[in-house]
C-alpha cells in the first residue's frame, strides 16, 4: 500500500477501470496495481494521461476489499487494499475499453452515466 | 501448499523483497496477487470460520498456482503447449495465466506420456517438427521395439474424434463460462447484482471532520492503516470515504465492526472531530452514502460558468470544444485583463504570492471583462506578446494564454466549469452575441443556451408531433406523440417494427422530426421566438429555416419548432411599444421607433436615432397630461397639438410628448424614422390646439379677470371648473394644525380630493392628511401664508357681504378658477373685506402701508388682477399661477411671468386700454408719472415680466412694481382719486374696442355702475391679498381671518 502523502495530494488521479488514486508519479512508476495487465499504464504518459483521471470525487480508503461492503459496492472486491474514488469522470479511451473487456474485465464506467444500482426495494 | 501460505503471508509484508515470490509473480496474475494479501491478513487473524467463503476461492488460487509453479519447475516442454493452449483459448477469449494452468491441470496425465508424438503429427511440417528432429533420429528405435504407446495414441485420438464436435464445444464452453463467471465476480463485473448491503455488513459510522480536510483525513487514515499492516497488527475498519463538497462536506464514513474500533484508529487524526459524537448509518440509507451524482455533460456551444481560475470565477464562458477524454474542455472567455497597468513595478514578488495566500480564493479588483486589445497589451507587455494567427483570425499568444477574436481561448477540467444554473444575463450573452454576427455557425448561441434550460421540460412537445427517439435503447424509433404528461411522452411508433405500438419516451431522447420544406414556427428556447418560417436545412436536431418576416435563415433546435400553418406574429412578447417614450438613462428620453425582438430602436431627445437593447431601458416614462411647453409666441403647447417647425424643413406634426421643453412630434406622412421628429419647444408655432383653447397671441386678459367672468348677477351661470394643471399646494411648505403630526412641518407632494399627501422635514416619511389640517407657511420665514384651502368654511359668509355685482363676478370666478376649495377661500377675504372696507375710506390710507395694492385696487379691473396680483404676492407666486391659471383657463405656468407682468401691465394697460403692445411699457411709466415717482420701478417690471415667462423674472418685478406702486400710494392718498378716473376713463373705450378687454369693460361697467365702490373694490380687493401675507399691518387689521 502506498501512502500519499498531502502535499501531493494535488497530483493525485484516478484509474478509470478501477478507481484507484494514485500520484502521476506512481502511475508512472508501478502502473495500476489492478489493471496494470491490459492498461499497461507504467512509464507509459500517454496511457496515464487517457486512462485515469484528474477528476473524482469521494476519496475512499479499503483496508480488506472482500470483507468490506463499501468496497463490494464500489466493485473493488479483488482489488488491492488502498484509496479508490467513488466517482471518477471521464471517458475511456475505446481501446482501453476493448482491452479491459479482452482481459475479462468488464468495464462499467464510474462517472455515475450508467445506472448500476438495482432497484433497491423488491 | 502450507510452506506457500506461509510464504505469501510474509509476502504481503513486502512484495518486493522476497525472491521466492518473484518466480512466481512472473506466472501469476497481479490480481491474483493481490487477493491473496486481505486473506492473509484475517488468517492471521485466526477467524477461519468467517473467512469461510472467500477460503475456497483462495484454495483454488493456490492449488492452481502451485500446480503452475510445479510445472515450471519439472517440465519445460509445458511452454510448448502453453503456446498451444493460448492458441485454442484466444477463439474464446484471450486467456488468463492463471486459467491456462487450470486447463492445464485436467490434461497433464494425459499428455505428459505423449506430449512429443503429438506435437510433431499434429503440427506436422511445422518448425516444432524440425525441432523435434534429432529426437525422431534417435526414436525409431525405441519405437520399433514397443509401438504399443503409438497404438495407444492412435486409440485415443480415434476415440477424441469420434467424440462429437457438439459436446466438445459444449465441454468447453462451460469451461470457460465458469472461468469467465469468476473473473468477473472477481473484476468486479456488473453482470453481478451490486450487492446491497445486509445487516450482516459490517456497520458504517459518519464521523464530523473539519470541512476541507476529508481528503486529508481519508489519506491519513490510509497511512495508519498502513502502519498497522506492517506492524502486523490487525487492521479492524475495513473501510473509510468521504464524499467531498457539497451537502456531504464535513461528514466521514468509517466501515467496521464495532465503533471502538473506529474511534482506535481515528482519534489521533487531526482535523476528526470526535468530540461530536458518531452516527450509526442505517442499513436502508448505506448504498444512498455512495450514490454517484451524474454530471451534465457538457455540450460543445455550450454555455458555463467558470469555477477555478479565481480570475474567471462565476463568469460565462461558451464551450468551444470538450476533450476526448472528457475531462477537459476548451472554453472561450471574456478576458479580464490588466496588461500590467495596475503593476507595481517596484513591488517584490513575494508580496504577491503572500497575497493569493491570504486571499482565499475570493478576488479582489480583477480587472473588468473586455475583449483583448493588442494595442493595451503591447503597452507594457511586449514581451509577453505574441503574435499567431495563420488564419484569418487574429489569435495572440499573450503571457501563455491564447487569445482568438478577443477572446481568452483557454484548455480547462471540467470540474473547474460548471453547466448547472448558468442563466447568462442578457448583458454577458452580448459579448459572445458579437461573434454572432459573423458567422451563421454561431448565431445560434443563444438558443443553445436556452435549449438546455427548456431541455427538462416536455411542453414544448404537442400531441401530433412526428418524433424520433435519438437517445437511447429506443433509438432510431419514429412516431407520432399521442401526449405528454410531465417529462414522459407516449407516441405511437409509425415505422418499423414496432409501427402502431405505444411507447412512452422520456423528453430528453426525443427530437422532432420535420422535413424540407415544412412551414414551421419556433415557439421557444431562442430569440427567434415565433418566427415562422421555412425549413430548409436539416443537421442531426438542428433545423435551419427560413424566416417568412426578415427573409434571413436562422438554425434552431427541432424540439423548439412547431408545425405551423399560421404566418408570424411577432414582437407581441416585447414590454415596449411604438411610441412609447423611454428613460435610456438620467438625463435621456427616448421615443420608440421601432421595437424588434431584442432591440428597439428610439430617438432620443437630441433627435439621435439609437439602437438599445431592452434591457437598457429602465422604464417607460409615459405621458405626462399636464405636461406644457410654450411656443415660440409664447402660447402653450399640449399633447396633441398640432405644430409647425418654425424654419429648418418647416415640418409638422402633432406633438406626441413634451419633454422639459423637447417636443416629440409625430406626423404620419414622414417616412424616416416612423414619422416621428424631435425639436424644441421653442422652434415651433403652433398650428392648432387640440382642445380647442383659444391660441392667443398672448394671455387673455379678460378670461383671467373673474371678476369679468360672470355676466348675470348669478354665478351658477359660469362653466364648469375646468381641471387646470396641478393644484397649487403641490409643494407647498406647510404646517399640519392638527392630528397626530400636529405642528411638523412638510411638503405638500400630492394632493387628492380633500387629503394631501405630505413628506415631513422631520423623518423621511410621506403622510396623508386632511386638507384643513395644514396651513401654508412660508419656507424662508416660517410666516404663515395665506391661503385658500385653509377658509373652506367662511367663504360664505364673506361671500353674503360683498357687493353683488362684485360677488357675483368674483366668487364664482375665484370659486371656477381651480379648486372648488379655493373659490370660497378667495370670496371670504372679499367677503370679509367688505365690511372692512365698509369700514371707510379711512381705511386705504391706512393701508398705506400695503399701498401697492390699493393702487392696485384702484385699478378696478385690476381688482381682479389684484386679487390674482396679490394672490400671486401671497403665495409667493405659485398662487398667482393658480389665479391666473384661474382666470384664463389656460393653466399655462409658464405663461405666469406673463401674468406676473398683468401686474405692472395691468397697470398700464388698463390706462391705455391695450395690454400686448410693447409701447404700453412706456405707457407705464406714464402713468407712474401720475403716481409720482415709480416711474422707473414700473418700467422696469413690465418688460422684465414680459419677455421672460419665468418666474424669477416674475418674483423680481412684481415686488419692485408693487413697490413702485406702494411708494406713490401712500405718498399721495390723492392718486386713489385719479387712479380710478384713469381707468374708468380707458376702459370702456377698449372694451368696446376689443373682446379680452371686454371684461374689463364688464368689469368696468360694474365698477361704474357702483361708483363709489369702484376705488374700494380695487383697494378691497387687493388688501387681502397683499395684506394678510405680506404686509403685517393688514393682516393685523383683518385678524378675524387668520
Amino acid at each position: 500500500m502506498s501512502y500519499i502523502p498531502t502535499s501531493q495530494a494535488r497530483h493525485m488521479r484516478a484509474c478509470m477501470v478501477c478507481s484507484i488514486v494514485r500520484t502521476y508519479t506512481m502511475f508512472m512508476q508501478s502502473g495500476c496495481p489492478n489493471c496494470d495487465s491490459f492498461l499497461e499504464l507504467t512509464g507509459n504518459a500517454d496511457a496515464i494521461q487517457d486512462c485515469t483521471s484528474q477528476v473524482f470525487e469521494g476519496l475512499l480508503t479499503v483496508s480488506n476489499t472482500s470483507k468490506s461492503w463499501v468496497a463490494r459496492y464500489q466493485r473493488l472486491e479483488g482489488y488491492i487494499p488502498g484509496i479508490y474514488a467513488i466517482q471518477v469522470e471521464g471517458i475511456l479511451p475505446e481501446d482501453a475499453v476493448v482491452a479491459a473487456e479482452q482481459a475479462g474485465v468488464h468495464y462499467i464506467p464510474r462517472d455515475g452515466s450508467v445506472s448500476e444500482a438495482l432497484p433497491t426495494e423488491g | 501448499m502450507s510452506g506457500y501460505d506461509h510464504r505469501s503471508g510474509s509476502e504481503s509484508e513486502d512484495d518486493d523483497f522476497n525472491p521466492e515470490p518473484m518466480v512466481d509473480e512472473d506466472d501469476v496474475a497481479t490480481t491474483g496477487n493481490a487477493k491473496r494479501k486481505p486473506t492473509v491478513v484475517a488468517d492471521d487473524n485466526d477467524d477461519d470460520e468467517e473467512q469461510a467463503a472467500p477460503r475456497k476461492e483462495d484454495d483454488a488460487d493456490e492449488e492452481d498456482e502451485e500446480e503452475g509453479a510445479g510445472d515450471d519447475v519439472e517440465n519445460d516442454d509445458d511452454d510448448d503447449e502453453d503456446d498451444e493452449d493460448e492458441d485454442e483459448d484466444e477463439v474464446v477469449a484471450r486467456p488468463h495465466k492463471r486459467r491456462k494452468k487450470t486447463k492445464r491441470n485436467i490434461f497433464v496425465d494425459v499428455e505428459a506420456e505423449v506430449d512429443d508424438e503429438e506435437d510433431e503429427e499434429e503440427e506436422g511440417d511445422d518448425e516444432v517438427a524440425e525441432e523435434v528432429h534429432p529426437d525422431d533420429l534417435l526414436e525409431p528405435t525405441g519405437a520399433d521395439l514397443d509401438d504399443r504407446r503409438h497404438r495407444e495414441l492412435d486409440m485415443k485420438r480415434q476415440v477424441n474424434a469420434q467424440k462429437d464436435a457438439e459436446q466438445l464445444a459444449k465441454e468447453l464452453d462451460e469451461k470457460y463460462r465458469r472461468r469467465e463467471m469468476q473473473r468477473a465476480q472477481k473484476a468486479a463485473a456488473g453482470s453481478v447484482p451490486m450487492a446491497l448491503p445486509t445487516v450482516n455488513d459490517p456497520s458504517i459510522w459518519g464521523l464530523r471532520v473539519r470541512p476541507g480536510k476529508e481528503r486529508e483525513v481519508i489519506l491519513a487514515i490510509t497511512k495508519r492503516i498502513d502502519d498497522l499492516n506492517r506492524a502486523g497488527q490487525p487492521v479492524k475498519i475495513y473501510s473509510a470515504f468521504e464524499r467531498g463538497g457539497g451537502t456531504m462536506s464535513g461528514y466521514l464514513y468509517v466501515e467496521a465492526d464495532a465503533k471502538q474500533d473506529i474511534i482506535q484508529i481515528v482519534e489521533t487524526i487531526p482535523n476528526v472531530f470526535m468530540g461530536q459524537g458518531q452516527i450509526a448509518i442505517e442499513v436502508k440509507e448505506r448504498p444512498d452514502l455512495l450514490r454517484k451524482r451524474k454530471r451534465t455533460p457538457l455540450e460543445e456551444g455550450g454555455f458555463v460558468r467558470m469555477v477555478r481560475p479565481a480570475l474567471y470565477k462565476g463568469d460565462l464562458a461558451k464551450v468551444v470544444e470538450v476533450h476526448a477524454n472528457g475531462l477537459d474542455c476548451t472554453v472561450q472567455l471574456v478576458p479580464r485583463l490588466d496588461y500590467g497597468l495596475g503593476e507595481d513595478a517596484n513591488a517584490a514578488n513575494t508580496d504577491n504570492k503572500r497575497k493569493r495566500g491570504g486571499n482565499f480564493g475570493r478576488t479582489v479588483d480583477r480587472p473588468d471583462q473586455k475583449l483583448f486589445n493588442e494595442a493595451e497589451a503591447k503597452k507594457k507587455h511586449m514581451k509577453h506578446l505574441n503574435l499567431g494567427g495563420s488564419t484569418g483570425q487574429k489569435t495572440f499568444t499573450y503571457k501563455g494564454d491564447d487569445y482568438q477574436n478577443g477572446y481568452l481561448i483557454k484548455d480547462v477540467r471540467i470540474n473547474f466549469v460548471t453547466s448547472e444554473n448558468v442563466k447568462p444575463s442578457m448583458e454577458e450573452m452580448q459579448f459572445f452575441a458579437v461573434t454572432g454576427a459573423d458567422g451563421t455557425e454561431t448565431l445560434d448561441l443563444i438558443a443553445v443556451q436556452a435549449a438546455q434550460k427548456a431541455a427538462q421540460s416536455g411542453s414544448s412537445f404537442v400531441s401530433g408531433d412526428s418524433v424520433e427517439i435519438y437517445d437511447g435503447e429506443q433509438k432510431g424509433i419514429r412516431g407520432t406523440t399521442v401526449s405528454v404528461t410531465g417529462d414522459i411522452v407516449t407516441l405511437k411508433v409509425t415505422e418499423g417494427e414496432l409501427k402502431g405500438r405505444r411507447i412512452d419516451a422520456p423528453v430528453k431522447t426525443l427530437r422532432k422530426l420535420f422535413r424540407e420544406g415544412d412551414h414551421v414556427k419556433v415557439i421557444g428556447g431562442s430569440k427567434y421566438i415565433d418566427e415562422v418560417g421555412m425549413v430548409t436545412k436539416i443537421k442531426n436536431d438542428k433545423i435551419t429555416l427560413l424566416c417568412d418576416s426578415t427573409q434571413a435563415e436562422i438554425t434552431v433546435f427541432s424540439k423548439d419548432l412547431k408545425r405551423a400553418a399560421d404566418s408570424a406574429t411577432l414582437g407581441n412578447d416585447s414590454d415596449f411599444e411604438l411610441y412609447d417614450l423611454v428613460q435610456i438613462d438620467a438625463s435621456t428620453v427616448g421615443c420608440v421607433i421601432k421595437v424588434d425582438r431584442e432591440v428597439l430602436r428610439v430617438v432620443d431627445q437630441n433627435g439621435n436615432v439609437r439602437s438599445i437593447i431592452h434591457s437598457q431601458v429602465s422604464s417607460v416614462v409615459g405621458r405626462n397630461k399636464n405636461a406644457v411647453a410654450t411656443d415660440r409666441d409664447g402660447s402653450e403647447i399640449r399633447n396633441d397639438d398640432t405644430v409647425k417647425e418654425h424654419g429648418g424643413e418647416g415640418r409638422q406634426g402633432k406633438v406626441i410628448y413634451i419633454h422639459r421643453g423637447i417636443l416629440f412630434i409625430q406626423n404620419r406622412e414622414l417616412v424616416e424614422n416612423g414619422g416621428l421628429f424631435v425639436t424644441r419647444s421653442t422652434n415651433v408655432a403652433t398650428m392648432a390646439a387640440k382642445s380647442g383653447r383659444a391660441q392667443a397671441t398672448g394671455p387673455d386678459l379678460g378670461a383671467l379677470n373673474p371678476a369679468l367672468q360672470p355676466q348675470g348677477p348669478n354665478g351658477s351661470t359660469m362653466p364648469p371648473p375646468r381641471s387646470m394643471g396641478r393644484d397649487k399646494l403641490i409643494g407647498k411648505t406647510v404646517k399640519i394644525r392638527s392630528g397626530p403630526y400636529k405642528t411638523l412641518l412638510g411638503i405638500v407632494k400630492d394632493t387628492m380630493n380633500d387629503e394631501v399627501r405630505i413628506e415631513l422635514h422631520t423623518k423621511n416619511k410621506q403622510i396623508s392628511i386632511k386638507r384643513t389640517s395644514v396651513k401654508v407657511i412660508d419656507p424662508i420665514t416660517g410666516n404663515d401664508m395665506d391661503f385658500g384651502g385653509k377658509f373652506p368654511n367662511r367663504s360664505r359668509g364673506g361671500f353674503a357681504g360683498a357687493t353683488p355685482n362684485h360677488n357675483g363676478g368674483r366668487t364664482p370666478a375665484w370659486g371656477t378658477s381651480s379648486r372648488s376649495s379655493n373659490g370660497p377661500s378667495w370670496g371670504t377675504p372679499s367677503g370679509g373685506r367688505t365690511p372692512g372696507w365698509g369700514g371707510g375710506g379711512g381705511r386705504t390710507p391706512g393701508w398705506g402701508g400695503d399701498g401697492g395694492r390699493t393702487a392696485y385696487g384702484g385699478d378696478g379691473g385690476r381688482t381682479a388682477y389684484g386679487g390674482g396680483d396679490g394672490s400671486r404676492t401671497a403665495y409667493g407666486g405659485d398662487g398667482s399661477r393658480t389665479a391666473y391659471g384661474g382666470a384664463s383657463g389656460d393653466g399655462s405656468r409658464t405663461a405666469y411671468g406673463g401674468a406676473t407682468s398683468y401686474g405692472g401691465n395691468d397697470g398700464s394697460r388698463t390706462a391705455y386700454g391695450g395690454f400686448n403692445a410693447g409701447g404700453r411699457t412706456p405707457g407705464g411709466p406714464s402713468w407712474g408719472n401720475s403716481g409720482s415717482n415709480p416711474k422707473p420701478n414700473l418700467s422696469a417690471p413690465t418688460p422684465a415680466s414680459y419677455n421672460p415667462p419665468t418666474p424669477g423674472g416674475y418674483s423680481a418685478s412684481t415686488p419692485s412694481g408693487y413697490g413702485a406702486y406702494s411708494a406713490p400710494t401712500p405718498g399721495g392718498p390723492l392718486m386713489d382719486a385719479p387712479t380710478p378716473g384713469n381707468f374708468s376713463a380707458p376702459t370702456p373705450t377698449d372694451t368696446s374696442a376689443n373682446n379680452p378687454p371686454r371684461g374689463y369693460g364688464g368689469y368696468g361697467g360694474g365698477y361704474a355702475a357702483t361708483p363709489a365702490a369702484a376705488p374700494t373694490p380695487g383697494a378691497w380687493a387687493e388688501t387681502p391679498w397683499g395684506g394678510a401675507p405680506e404686509t403685517p399691518a393688514p393682516s393685523g387689521e383683518d385678524p378675524q381671518y387668520e
